[in-house]
């Protein structure tokens, strides 16, 4: 099997899943409303603990163990869409962002369910329950804001405009694209962002909202592989900043 | 002053110290009683409340404040003011002891849901359900049906229609709940790392 795809596709979703992780731990003790502070702390946490199990992966694949991959790297060295490093502005944005962002997420997954690649398989399959609560909350967000008051629905317009661009780089292509369709790694990212469109279509149907057009919006790419925006940097170095003080720390 | 916290400041307190400030009354989403089933074969027990815009948003809620450890594989949510409560007992009474009948024949009947309090401090269990024509009926009905004898605290019905139960579809969102043990404060092994530093600094002296 290509391990050199394999460990290509890890990086990106890993990456993905610590930098919104960590992103949108930022609500704890902010979060609107006590209730949503807890559910937007713990889905963070899910999204951390994903990270994880994924580096796990990369680790035995012969890459470093999973804190030095996750706490050392420079900006430069991550994989994440620049879409997930964003701040996490107001709510109307985190929720936008959730909601575009996780869509694609549980696709991914259940697209790589039946990857060829059997502990990615077993752990989309995992990963499954957790993400369809995440997805929940989200669409349960869009359907109330989306269709309340004059500012919630502009709110939350201004912001979906301002993160598509972002969230198309995620389906940013890699070199192994063909190679992983060849032997049933992953249906690539084409695939993926067509079945996006469908679902994200379907719940912005529903609201008040409109959908940009997006065969006209040019992607913000170059995350994928290393390009990304000033935002990263600051957040790697808060991340790592207990562990780079004392690399034996334990807590 | 500007807090760090929008919602303190969305709170608008005065500048001014000691002057007079009141939050507006109920100017928060209404509140669902929250019951978790730990596991397919237990009775949903309640385990507290949450502000929500509706039952939808109540579960999302309810999920991520009651059900985040140990194990869970059902959420029923009912709002509260469609929750009706008995007086409580004295010790060692029930409360049953004072029910009276109190149904009309000629109403119609309909589900209600029936939830005992069998010790101060502990949560309502779910026991069973009823058809009765009232809420006060209902509570009579599960004196007559649902009582074992044991001094019943407090007893609270609500309607089957008004509540919301979890799909079995969802049960999936809690399948890596046992794997998160990080979030039992046991995991953290507070005391044992505290007790390591004293020694440390004791044996520094």
């Amino acid at each position: 099997m290509n391990t050199e795809a394999i460990i290509d596709l890890l990086y990106k979703i890993a990456d993905d899943q610590l930098i919104i992780g960590h992103r949108n731990s930022e609500w704890t003790g902010l979060g609107p409303i006590l209730e949503e502070d807890i559910a937007f702390s713990s889905m963070a946490q899910d999204k951390i603990g994903q990270s994880l199990v994924l580096y796990r992966m990369l680790n035995d694949l012969g890459e470093s163990d999973p804190d030095t991959i996750a706490f050392m790297r420079n900006a430069d060295q991550f994989h994440c869409c620049q879409f997930v490093e964003l701040p996490i502005g107001e709510f109307d944005f985190s929720i936008i962002r959730q909601f575009l962002f996780d869509t694609s997420e549980i696709i991914r997954f259940e697209m790589l369910s039946s990857s060829a690649y059997e502990p990615l398989a077993l752990a989309s399959k995992k990963f499954k329950g957790e993400i369809k609560y995440h997805i929940m909350h989200a669409n349960i967000f869009m359907k109330q804001l989306g269709n309340a008051t004059e500012e919630s629905v502009k709110r939350l317009q201004d912001a979906l405009e301002t993160a598509m661009p972002y969230a198309l780089g995620i389906f940013e292509t890699s070199e192994y694209e063909d190679a992983m369709m060849d032997e049933g790694i992953f249906a690539g990212e084409a695939t993926l962002r067509n079945k996006w469109t469908e679902r994200i279509e379907e719940v912005i149907s529903n609201t008040a909202l409109k959908l940009p057009d997006i065969g006209n919006i040019e992607p913000k790419t170059g995350g994928r592989y290393g390009k990304h925006t000033a935002h990263l940097q600051p957040l790697l170095d808060e991340m790592a900043e207990v562990l780079r003080i004392d690399p034996g720390a334990d807590w | 002053m500007k807090s760090l916290d929008p919602r303190i400041n969305r709170l608008d307190v005065p500048e001014e110290r000691n002057t007079d400030f009141r939050k507006d009354p109920m100017d928060q989403l209404e509140t669902y009683e929250v019951f978790i089933q730990p596991k397919v074969d237990k009775p949903f027990q309640h385990e507290g409340i949450v502000h929500a815009t509706d039952q939808d948003m109540a579960f999302v809620f309810a999920k991520e404040q009651y059900s985040r450890r140990g194990t869970c594989s059902g959420i029923m949510i009912i709002k509260t003011a469609d929750v009706f409560t008995t007086a409580f007992s004295d010790a060692g009474v029930s409360i049953y002891q004072k029910i009276k009948p109190a149904s009309d024949p000629e109403d119609q009947k309909v589900n209600y849901e029936v939830f005992h309090l069998m010790k101060r401090g502990k949560q309502h269990t779910h026991v069973g359900i009823v058809r009765a024509t009232s809420t006060e009926d209902a509570v009579f009905q599960a004196k007559m049906i649902l009582d074992q004898g044991k001094p019943v605290f407090n007893v609270w019905v609500a309607k089957s229609d008004n509540i919301y139960i979890s799909e079995v579809a969802y049960r999936d969102i809690w399948d890596t709940l046992p794997e998160k043990t990080f979030r039992e404060a046991i995991d953290y092994r507070g005391a044992e790392k505290i007790k390591k530093f004293k020694d440390e600094q004791g044996s520094q002296k």
